[in-house]
């Protein structure tokens, strides 16, 4: 094993925990741009916005009576509205039991939801679920450096296979089709505050992390004792000579990813939503019509004519027939594209005031 | 006639329309996911058999796929009828797994390889059929919530109507997760003799049987229970209405202008008692006015105004005078009243006066 023992036994542990918090906060600041444009349709779309609460609340409420299930506090009240979720536990218990329950509420809405993703992805035979240990970092995997790489890695590994069955995914497929139902409504679950018919103050991410922190500043006795837990759990790694440690925070750098994915697509169909309000009359629906007929045309067309790219192309030419038919229908039933007044009678005001200032400057002359 | 015409003849004499309603489109979701169920179980099989990497189990094999599908059906029937206790669900699939092969033995369809393709198209015309009856169902109800009562009308062959009045009524509402969503609800009022209570029913038994080859004991032991709750058809109830609060706000309101409060009753009692004393006081003058008028009177003797009370007295009967007693009492107690209403605002007054 090489490396400094400074970075071995302080720095290496804190490589992957850094790596999962990076990954956090760019899923926070995804939800922040979700959280915006479900503000800016709330007028029009209230079912949509009520809909989206409630499945934030579901997912909070069953990750909370998950941490009491942990917790072994047992389960005494469970109730979900579209406004309000509640769960109480059997017994009180306080301490770390508490602590970890509470974490569940806060933390486990962002990772818990995009685990039961992971787990259909293992049944739709999605590979990269593995750790990946680059040659060139050999004799250095234990220090800061090699656990981000392996980290890193491992990220890679997953993403590109999880990116190419999203690119190859098959909506005649009924299991691919059900898994995009899952991640939009993932996506659309995916944040721990309301979104309500009055504006409320605490929609931004400042008051999720306000939260989150508060809780951390309550107890900052059990932080030490997660980091303490933390680094045993790392120098037990290296000690029987496994990658665990990495490959537990890997686990959760996986979750992020399908949960940023999942945030994309809830932001895009939310941006799709958006824009044809704009758009006046029935042609409004255009949009919506264009995204399966498209697709279903194409897939029609390439059963016809095979092809090896057949599922990417009908994926892409749905995605940009739709995008295209957008804009159109934004250049052409809205103002959206146009100036306050036309280029032609401005250049022809030009024309004219540049001749009139040369009569007078003529007249002057003269 | 036009509809406009014959609604006006159905309403009473001094009858406002406050809010004429149908249930929403989704508020029929539990007959219309019979429907999606049939859609997706078409489709997801058709994808297995035609499209799949397990088709090859299918291939020539047309008993295989039918009864693979009808089984599920059935399946998925039977839980949902008991899940909701009717069993109409099951018997709605049976029929249309037993139609899909009927119609396959007709046609000669069982040995042509056309199961595979027969099956989700069957599938989904089927539940377009499914849906296009449930919405003709949702269009045949309408309430009208006017001033002084509650008319439920529905059905398009056989019509029922329903009109509840809304005193001696309590109000129920209730909304699932996708009314919460979009905003609808049912409300059913339930009345005195209990319409709109339905009851659930749990029962068990047990048995069992003893003894050996000859010699058999059999007891059977069971017990029920019956739990009143407030349950009706969507023709004796306010279905999936939409906007839900504001709707039972204003039966909620309505309700409360049609009962009276024991403030109302107590003034309507002592109203009672004011027009009884009234109608006494008239009769007491009538009988006065007869006897005067029977007695001759001279033109010498004017009678002074004692005697007349005197002879008034006397006229008066014994029960008479009784009622001219609570009269009596009746004034002495309103102005005792009047009184100590007097002093309490003087007594406030002070106070207030004392606490600037």
């Amino acid at each position: 094993m090489e490396g400094y023992s400074i970075d071995i036994v302080i720095f290496a542990p804190l490589a992957p925990i850094l790596g999962v918090l990076l990954f956090w906060f760019i899923q926070l600041l995804f939800i922040q741009s979700e959280k915006f444009l479900l503000e800016k349709i709330r007028h029009k779309h209230e079912p949509l916005c009520r809909f989206t609460n409630f499945l934030g609340i579901l997912f909070q409420t069953i990750c909370h009576a998950l941490g009491y299930t942990v917790t072994k506090s047992g389960i005494s009240d469970f109730f979900i509205s579209v406004d309000y979720g509640r769960v109480s536990p059997k017994k009180e218990r306080t301490g770390i039991f508490e602590w970890i329950a509470n974490a569940f509420l806060f933390i486990g809405p962002f990772f818990i939801p995009a685990f039961l993703l992971l787990i259909s992805l293992i049944f739709l035979k999605v590979e990269g679920l593995e750790l990946v240990i680059p040659l060139n970092i050999t004799g250095t995997e234990y220090t800061f450096g090699g656990q981000i790489t392996i980290f890193g890695s491992s990220l890679y590994n997953f993403s590109e296979k999880f990116f190419g069955f999203l690119s190859n995914i098959d909506l005649l497929h009924p299991g691919h089709f059900g898994f995009l139902l899952l991640l939009i409504f993932l996506g659309m679950g995916i944040r721990p505050s309301y979104i309500g018919e009055k504006k409320h103050e605490k929609i931004d991410m400042l008051y999720d992390l306000k939260n989150i922190w508060s809780l951390i500043s309550f107890k900052p006795l059990y932080i030490i004792i997660l980091f303490v837990i933390a680094y045993l759990f790392f120098h037990l790694s290296i000690l029987i000579n496994q990658f665990l440690y990495v490959e537990l925070f890997s686990i959760f750098g996986w979750l992020s990813i399908i949960s940023i994915t999942a945030l994309i697509i809830a932001d895009a169909i939310v941006l799709l939503i958006k824009t044809t309000d704009e758009i006046p009359g029935k042609s409004r629906f255009l949009p919506y019509i264009t995204i399966p007929s498209s697709y279903v045309l194409t897939r029609v067309f390439f059963f016809y004519f095979p092809s090896d790219f057949t599922k990417i192309v009908s994926l892409s030419i749905m995605i940009l027939s739709t995008i295209l038919v957008t804009f159109l229908l934004l250049k052409y039933k809205t103002k959206k594209f146009n100036t306050k007044t036309g280029m032609k009678p401005l250049r022809g005001k030009d024309d004219e005031e540049k001749k009139g200032k040369r009569r007078i400057s003529r007249k002057r002359i003269d | 006639m036009t509809k406009k015409k014959k609604e006006k003849e159905e309403f009473l004499e001094n009858e406002l329309i406050e809010k004429s309603l149908s249930p929403h489109p989704l508020s029929f979701m539990k007959l219309q996911s019979l429907c999606l169920f049939l859609i997706i179980w078409g489709v997801v099989l058709g994808w297995l058999v035609n499209f799949s990497e397990y088709k090859t189990l299918f291939s020539g094999n047309e008993w295989f796929i039918l009864l693979a599908w009808g089984l599920v059906l059935l399946f998925v029937g039977v839980i949902a009828s008991l899940i909701l206790i009717r069993w109409t669900i099951f018997f709605l699939y049976l029929s249309v797994f037993v139609s899909a092969i009927a119609l396959m033995i007709w046609q000669n369809w069982l040995n042509k390889d056309v199961a595979p393709l027969f099956i989700p198209f069957y599938s989904f015309a089927v539940s377009i059929i499914g849906f296009l009856i449930v919405e003709i169902y949702r269009r045949s109800h309408q309430y009208i919530i006017t001033n002084l009562r509650i008319i439920l009308m529905s059905g398009y062959l056989t019509k029922t109507e329903l009109s509840i009045r809304y005193d001696k009524i309590t109000v129920f509402g209730k909304q699932g997760i996708l009314g919460q969503i979009f905003n609808f609800g049912t409300i059913i009022p339930i009345t005195q003799s209990g319409l709109g209570l339905g009851s659930d029913q749990t029962l068990a038994a047990g048995g069992m049987m003893l003894g050996g080859k000859k010699a058999k004991l059999l007891g059977i032991a069971g017990g029920g229970k019956e739990v009143q709750t407030p349950r009706s058809r969507s023709s004796f109830e306010l279905h999936g209405v939409h906007p839900y609060r504001e709707i039972k706000n204003l039966i909620e309101k309505l309700v409360q202008e049609n009962v009276p409060t024991a403030y109302h009753q107590e003034q309507v009692a002592f109203q009672k008692q004011q027009v009884d004393l009234q109608k006494q006081m008239r009769d007491l003058l009538k009988i006065q006015t007869k006897e005067t008028s029977k007695k001759p009177i001279s033109n010498a003797e004017i009678p002074d105004e004692t005697d007349e009370e005197e002879k008034v007295e006397e006229a008066i009967e014994p029960e008479q005078n009784d009622v001219q007693k609570q009269m009596k009492e009746l004034l002495k107690k309103q102005s005792e009243l009047k009184e100590a209403e007097k002093i309490d605002e003087e007594n406030e007054e002070e106070t207030g006066e004392e606490k600037s």
